[in-house]
Protein backbone atom coordinates (compact mmCIF):
# COMPACT_ATOMS: atom_id res chain seq x y z
CA UNK A 1 0.00 0.00 0.00
CA UNK A 2 2.91 1.98 1.29
CA UNK A 3 4.87 1.57 -2.41
CA UNK A 4 1.39 2.28 -4.47
CA UNK A 5 1.29 5.96 -2.27
CA UNK A 6 4.80 6.50 -3.25
CA UNK A 7 4.37 5.37 -6.61
CA UNK A 8 0.72 6.91 -7.55
CA UNK A 9 2.55 10.64 -8.31
CA UNK A 10 4.82 8.98 -10.96
CA UNK A 11 2.02 7.47 -12.73
CA UNK A 12 -0.08 10.40 -12.60
CA UNK A 13 3.05 12.47 -13.68
CA UNK A 14 3.44 10.03 -16.85
CA UNK A 15 -0.02 10.02 -17.92
CA UNK A 16 0.15 13.92 -17.62
CA UNK A 17 3.33 13.92 -20.00
CA UNK A 18 1.93 11.65 -22.39
CA UNK A 19 -1.44 13.11 -23.25
CA UNK A 20 0.87 16.31 -23.66
CA UNK A 21 3.84 14.83 -25.68
CA UNK A 22 1.78 14.07 -29.12
CA UNK A 23 4.74 14.81 -31.57
CA UNK A 24 3.45 18.36 -32.56
CA UNK A 25 6.23 21.08 -32.62
CA UNK A 26 5.36 25.17 -33.02
CA UNK A 27 8.49 26.61 -34.38
CA UNK A 28 8.52 30.58 -34.76
CA UNK A 29 9.86 33.09 -37.16
CA UNK A 30 9.64 36.86 -35.99
CA UNK A 31 10.66 39.80 -37.62
CA UNK A 32 12.45 42.86 -35.57
CA UNK A 33 14.04 45.84 -36.27
CA UNK A 34 17.76 45.73 -36.72
CA UNK A 35 19.76 47.49 -34.30
CA UNK A 36 20.02 51.14 -36.41
CA UNK A 37 16.00 50.72 -36.78
CA UNK A 38 15.13 49.52 -40.03
CA UNK A 39 12.73 46.69 -40.23
CA UNK A 40 13.97 44.35 -43.50
CA UNK A 41 11.64 41.41 -45.08
CA UNK A 42 11.68 37.54 -44.75
CA UNK A 43 10.38 35.03 -46.55
CA UNK A 44 9.28 31.66 -44.89
CA UNK A 45 8.49 28.44 -47.49
CA UNK A 46 7.26 25.50 -46.33
CA UNK A 47 6.26 22.43 -48.58
CA UNK A 48 2.20 23.79 -47.86
CA UNK A 49 3.26 27.51 -48.66
CA UNK A 50 5.17 30.44 -48.30
CA UNK A 51 4.53 33.82 -46.30
CA UNK A 52 6.19 37.36 -46.26
CA UNK A 53 7.09 39.02 -43.09
CA UNK A 54 7.80 42.64 -43.64
CA UNK A 55 6.22 44.80 -40.99
CA UNK A 56 8.20 45.28 -37.12
CA UNK A 57 7.34 42.00 -34.74
CA UNK A 58 5.44 40.59 -37.44
CA UNK A 59 5.33 36.66 -36.62
CA UNK A 60 4.64 32.95 -38.01
CA UNK A 61 4.32 29.92 -37.16
CA UNK A 62 4.96 25.91 -38.73
CA UNK A 63 3.80 23.16 -37.06
CA UNK A 64 2.50 20.40 -39.23
CA UNK A 65 5.31 19.56 -42.23
CA UNK A 66 3.21 20.15 -44.89
CA UNK A 67 0.79 22.36 -44.21
CA UNK A 68 1.60 26.67 -44.90
CA UNK A 69 2.76 28.88 -42.41
CA UNK A 70 0.11 30.70 -40.21
CA UNK A 71 -1.21 33.99 -40.82
CA UNK A 72 0.96 36.84 -39.58
CA UNK A 73 0.35 37.62 -36.15
CA UNK A 74 2.30 41.30 -34.32
CA UNK A 75 4.44 39.45 -31.21
CA UNK A 76 3.73 41.47 -28.12
CA UNK A 77 6.75 42.87 -26.35
CA UNK A 78 5.85 40.98 -23.25
CA UNK A 79 6.09 37.67 -25.48
CA UNK A 80 9.12 38.54 -27.40
CA UNK A 81 11.03 39.25 -23.84
CA UNK A 82 9.38 35.68 -22.44
CA UNK A 83 10.51 33.69 -25.11
CA UNK A 84 13.97 35.46 -26.09
CA UNK A 85 15.15 37.30 -22.92
CA UNK A 86 17.99 34.74 -22.91
CA UNK A 87 19.11 35.40 -26.20
CA UNK A 88 18.62 38.75 -26.74
CA UNK A 89 20.90 39.24 -23.42
CA UNK A 90 24.10 37.98 -25.37
CA UNK A 91 23.69 39.46 -28.42
CA UNK A 92 26.89 40.72 -29.62
CA UNK A 93 27.39 44.53 -29.61
CA UNK A 94 27.32 46.38 -33.11
CA UNK A 95 30.95 46.47 -34.27
CA UNK A 96 32.28 50.47 -33.94
CA UNK A 97 34.18 51.98 -37.65
CA UNK A 98 36.89 54.35 -37.35
CA UNK A 99 39.16 55.59 -40.22
CA UNK A 100 42.46 56.98 -39.98
CA UNK A 101 44.17 58.90 -43.13
CA UNK A 102 47.82 59.13 -44.33
CA UNK A 103 50.14 61.58 -45.80
CA UNK A 104 50.93 61.20 -49.36
CA UNK A 105 53.10 58.17 -50.11
CA UNK A 106 53.81 57.48 -46.36
CA UNK A 107 53.27 55.65 -43.35
CA UNK A 108 52.94 58.21 -41.23
CA UNK A 109 49.02 59.43 -40.05
CA UNK A 110 47.75 63.06 -40.95
CA UNK A 111 47.70 65.58 -37.70
CA UNK A 112 43.69 65.24 -37.40
CA UNK A 113 44.24 61.38 -37.59
CA UNK A 114 46.83 61.31 -34.50
CA UNK A 115 44.53 63.58 -32.68
CA UNK A 116 41.97 61.43 -32.83
CA UNK A 117 43.67 58.33 -31.98
CA UNK A 118 43.33 57.51 -28.89
CA UNK A 119 39.51 57.57 -29.32
CA UNK A 120 39.85 54.39 -30.93
CA UNK A 121 42.05 53.19 -27.71
CA UNK A 122 39.82 54.42 -25.60
CA UNK A 123 36.81 52.19 -27.53
CA UNK A 124 38.82 48.83 -27.78
CA UNK A 125 39.46 48.76 -24.45
CA UNK A 126 35.86 50.24 -23.20
CA UNK A 127 34.43 47.58 -25.09
CA UNK A 128 36.85 44.84 -24.42
CA UNK A 129 37.15 44.08 -27.69
CA UNK A 130 38.34 40.84 -28.82
CA UNK A 131 38.21 41.30 -32.17
CA UNK A 132 39.62 44.66 -34.38
CA UNK A 133 40.42 44.36 -38.09
CA UNK A 134 42.68 46.53 -39.41
CA UNK A 135 42.15 46.95 -43.14
CA UNK A 136 45.10 49.38 -45.64
CA UNK A 137 44.47 51.51 -48.22
CA UNK A 138 46.52 53.56 -50.74
CA UNK A 139 45.00 55.80 -53.35
CA UNK A 140 45.35 54.93 -57.35
CA UNK A 141 48.84 57.13 -58.20
CA UNK A 142 51.30 54.94 -58.33
CA UNK A 143 52.29 50.98 -59.28
CA UNK A 144 50.10 48.39 -57.91
CA UNK A 145 53.21 46.99 -55.90
CA UNK A 146 54.09 50.35 -54.46
CA UNK A 147 50.52 50.61 -53.45
CA UNK A 148 50.47 47.21 -51.86
CA UNK A 149 53.17 47.91 -50.09
CA UNK A 150 52.08 51.14 -48.83
CA UNK A 151 48.75 50.06 -48.00
CA UNK A 152 50.41 47.22 -46.18
CA UNK A 153 52.70 49.32 -44.30
CA UNK A 154 49.87 51.61 -43.21
CA UNK A 155 48.08 49.16 -41.53
CA UNK A 156 50.84 47.44 -39.84
CA UNK A 157 51.99 50.95 -38.95
CA UNK A 158 48.45 51.38 -37.20
CA UNK A 159 48.79 47.79 -35.74
CA UNK A 160 52.25 48.65 -34.02
CA UNK A 161 50.57 51.44 -32.54
CA UNK A 162 47.89 49.87 -31.30
CA UNK A 163 49.92 47.04 -29.63
CA UNK A 164 52.15 49.73 -27.88
CA UNK A 165 48.81 51.34 -26.36
CA UNK A 166 48.38 48.02 -24.72
CA UNK A 167 45.82 45.97 -26.89
CA UNK A 168 47.05 42.31 -27.44
CA UNK A 169 48.57 41.28 -30.80
CA UNK A 170 46.45 37.97 -30.91
CA UNK A 171 43.01 40.13 -31.38
CA UNK A 172 43.92 42.32 -34.19
CA UNK A 173 43.91 41.51 -37.81
CA UNK A 174 45.99 42.97 -40.68
CA UNK A 175 44.60 42.93 -44.29
CA UNK A 176 46.05 45.10 -47.39
CA UNK A 177 43.68 46.35 -50.35
CA UNK A 178 46.40 48.38 -52.19
CA UNK A 179 44.43 50.32 -54.64
CA UNK A 180 41.24 48.08 -54.09
CA UNK A 181 38.17 48.84 -52.10
CA UNK A 182 37.90 52.56 -52.77
CA UNK A 183 36.49 54.93 -50.47
CA UNK A 184 35.84 57.41 -52.57
CA UNK A 185 35.89 55.93 -56.36
CA UNK A 186 38.52 57.10 -58.63
CA UNK A 187 39.57 56.60 -61.97
CA UNK A 188 43.30 55.30 -62.03
CA UNK A 189 46.13 57.58 -60.87
CA UNK A 190 44.23 60.17 -59.05
CA UNK A 191 45.42 61.54 -55.91
CA UNK A 192 42.61 61.60 -53.28
CA UNK A 193 43.23 62.20 -49.47
CA UNK A 194 40.31 60.28 -48.59
CA UNK A 195 41.42 56.93 -50.01
CA UNK A 196 44.89 56.70 -48.09
CA UNK A 197 43.76 55.39 -45.13
CA UNK A 198 43.38 52.33 -42.83
CA UNK A 199 39.91 50.97 -41.71
CA UNK A 200 40.05 49.57 -38.16
CA UNK A 201 36.96 47.69 -37.23
CA UNK A 202 36.17 46.71 -33.43
CA UNK A 203 34.06 44.31 -32.34
CA UNK B 1 66.96 36.78 -57.70
CA UNK B 2 67.00 34.38 -54.68
CA UNK B 3 66.92 37.56 -52.34
CA UNK B 4 64.05 38.67 -54.31
CA UNK B 5 62.00 35.22 -54.06
CA UNK B 6 62.90 34.79 -50.49
CA UNK B 7 61.26 38.05 -49.60
CA UNK B 8 58.66 37.54 -51.58
CA UNK B 9 58.08 34.53 -49.27
CA UNK B 10 58.02 36.45 -46.16
CA UNK B 11 55.93 39.13 -47.09
CA UNK B 12 53.37 36.64 -48.18
CA UNK B 13 53.93 34.54 -45.09
CA UNK B 14 53.44 37.72 -42.69
CA UNK B 15 49.92 39.06 -44.62
CA UNK B 16 48.43 35.91 -44.35
CA UNK B 17 49.81 33.25 -42.39
CA UNK B 18 46.52 31.22 -41.95
CA UNK B 19 45.37 31.08 -45.36
CA UNK B 20 48.32 29.54 -46.79
CA UNK B 21 48.85 26.86 -44.65
CA UNK B 22 45.13 25.66 -42.76
CA UNK B 23 41.14 26.50 -44.03
CA UNK B 24 40.25 30.38 -43.12
CA UNK B 25 38.12 30.70 -39.88
CA UNK B 26 34.82 32.35 -40.65
CA UNK B 27 33.77 34.09 -37.76
CA UNK B 28 34.37 33.66 -34.11
CA UNK B 29 32.97 33.52 -30.50
CA UNK B 30 32.13 37.08 -29.27
CA UNK B 31 30.11 36.75 -26.37
CA UNK B 32 29.15 33.16 -23.83
CA UNK B 33 27.58 32.66 -20.69
CA UNK B 34 27.53 29.00 -18.96
CA UNK B 35 28.98 26.42 -21.16
CA UNK B 36 28.58 25.57 -24.91
CA UNK B 37 30.50 23.28 -27.84
CA UNK B 38 31.41 23.43 -30.93
CA UNK B 39 31.41 20.17 -32.76
CA UNK B 40 34.47 20.16 -35.89
CA UNK B 41 33.96 17.12 -37.62
CA UNK B 42 35.10 13.63 -34.88
CA UNK B 43 36.10 16.29 -32.31
CA UNK B 44 34.21 18.41 -29.81
CA UNK B 45 35.64 21.68 -28.28
CA UNK B 46 34.44 23.37 -25.73
CA UNK B 47 33.18 26.83 -26.58
CA UNK B 48 35.53 29.72 -25.77
CA UNK B 49 35.24 33.63 -26.18
CA UNK B 50 37.36 34.68 -28.98
CA UNK B 51 37.43 30.85 -30.34
CA UNK B 52 36.93 31.12 -34.19
CA UNK B 53 34.64 29.06 -35.80
CA UNK B 54 34.72 27.43 -39.09
CA UNK B 55 32.43 26.62 -42.14
CA UNK B 56 31.01 23.23 -41.46
CA UNK B 57 30.81 23.27 -37.13
CA UNK B 58 27.74 22.72 -35.45
CA UNK B 59 27.50 24.93 -32.45
CA UNK B 60 25.61 23.80 -28.97
CA UNK B 61 24.76 25.17 -26.34
CA UNK B 62 24.41 23.92 -22.76
CA UNK B 63 20.97 24.37 -20.62
CA UNK B 64 22.34 27.00 -19.32
CA UNK B 65 24.65 28.19 -21.50
CA UNK B 66 24.40 31.06 -24.58
CA UNK B 67 26.29 32.59 -26.66
CA UNK B 68 26.60 34.53 -29.79
CA UNK B 69 28.60 34.35 -32.93
CA UNK B 70 29.92 37.44 -35.25
CA UNK B 71 30.69 35.81 -39.00
CA UNK B 72 33.10 37.50 -41.32
CA UNK B 73 30.81 40.11 -43.32
CA UNK B 74 29.44 41.00 -39.76
CA UNK B 75 26.28 38.93 -39.33
CA UNK B 76 25.67 37.87 -35.63
CA UNK B 77 23.58 34.54 -34.63
CA UNK B 78 23.10 34.35 -31.01
CA UNK B 79 21.83 31.33 -29.59
CA UNK B 80 19.80 30.79 -26.04
CA UNK B 81 20.11 27.93 -24.01
CA UNK B 82 19.80 24.49 -25.57
CA UNK B 83 20.07 25.24 -28.77
CA UNK B 84 21.71 24.36 -32.07
CA UNK B 85 23.07 25.52 -35.03
CA UNK B 86 25.14 24.03 -38.08
CA UNK B 87 26.99 26.28 -40.41
CA UNK B 88 26.73 24.43 -43.59
CA UNK B 89 28.48 26.56 -46.07
CA UNK B 90 29.66 30.09 -45.33
CA UNK B 91 31.93 31.96 -47.96
CA UNK B 92 32.54 35.94 -47.77
CA UNK B 93 35.02 37.18 -50.67
CA UNK B 94 33.51 40.18 -51.92
CA UNK B 95 36.46 41.23 -54.41
CA UNK B 96 35.64 37.50 -56.26
CA UNK B 97 31.41 38.25 -56.03
CA UNK B 98 31.76 34.98 -54.26
CA UNK B 99 28.80 34.85 -51.49
CA UNK B 100 27.52 31.49 -49.98
CA UNK B 101 25.99 30.98 -46.21
CA UNK B 102 23.45 28.12 -45.37
CA UNK B 103 22.68 27.58 -42.02
CA UNK B 104 20.46 24.88 -40.10
CA UNK B 105 18.90 25.66 -36.91
CA UNK B 106 18.02 22.76 -35.57
CA UNK B 107 16.62 23.42 -31.74
CA UNK B 108 16.51 25.82 -29.20
CA UNK B 109 16.27 30.09 -29.52
CA UNK B 110 18.03 32.19 -32.30
CA UNK B 111 18.74 35.71 -33.08
CA UNK B 112 20.05 36.21 -36.37
CA UNK B 113 21.31 39.91 -37.95
CA UNK B 114 22.11 40.16 -40.74
CA UNK B 115 25.28 41.32 -41.64
CA UNK B 116 27.16 42.71 -44.92
CA UNK B 117 26.17 39.90 -46.87
CA UNK B 118 22.57 40.79 -46.52
CA UNK B 119 23.40 43.99 -48.52
CA UNK B 120 25.30 42.69 -51.32
CA UNK B 121 23.97 39.54 -51.80
CA UNK B 122 20.86 38.44 -49.98
CA UNK B 123 20.02 35.56 -52.26
CA UNK B 124 23.14 33.41 -51.64
CA UNK B 125 21.57 33.33 -47.66
CA UNK B 126 19.24 29.93 -46.75
CA UNK B 127 18.34 29.26 -43.16
CA UNK B 128 16.81 25.89 -43.03
CA UNK B 129 14.69 25.37 -39.59
CA UNK B 130 12.70 21.99 -39.34
CA UNK B 131 9.84 21.83 -41.93
CA UNK B 132 10.48 25.26 -43.31
CA UNK B 133 13.40 27.64 -45.07
CA UNK B 134 13.81 31.34 -44.37
CA UNK B 135 14.92 33.90 -47.11
CA UNK B 136 15.78 37.41 -46.03
CA UNK B 137 15.94 41.04 -47.13
CA UNK B 138 18.69 42.63 -44.40
CA UNK B 139 17.01 42.31 -41.53
CA UNK B 140 17.07 40.67 -37.70
CA UNK B 141 14.80 37.79 -36.75
CA UNK B 142 14.27 35.54 -33.75
CA UNK B 143 13.46 31.91 -33.92
CA UNK B 144 11.92 29.56 -32.09
CA UNK B 145 12.44 25.66 -32.33
CA UNK B 146 10.87 23.28 -30.19
CA UNK B 147 11.95 19.89 -29.94
CA UNK B 148 11.45 17.09 -27.59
Amino acid sequence: MNRLILILPGIILFLGLCSACTPKHTHTVLLTADPDGHVGKAEVTTAGGKLLLDSANAMTSISEPNAAPTVVTTASSEYINAKFAQVLAVEPVPSEKFIIYFNNNTSEMTSESKAIFPRIVDAIDKRKAISIKISGHADSTGSDKLNIKLSCARARAIRDLLARHGISAENMEVSSHGKGNQLIPTADNVAEPRNRRVEIIVR
Amino acid sequence: MRAIALNLLIILLAISPAAAFQPDSIGHIQTLNGTATILRGNTSIPAAKALPVFRGDTIRTSKTGSLGIVLTDDTTFSLGPNSEIVISDYMFNPREGKFSMITKMVKGTFSYISGLMGKLSPNSIKMDIPNATISVRGTKLLINIEAD
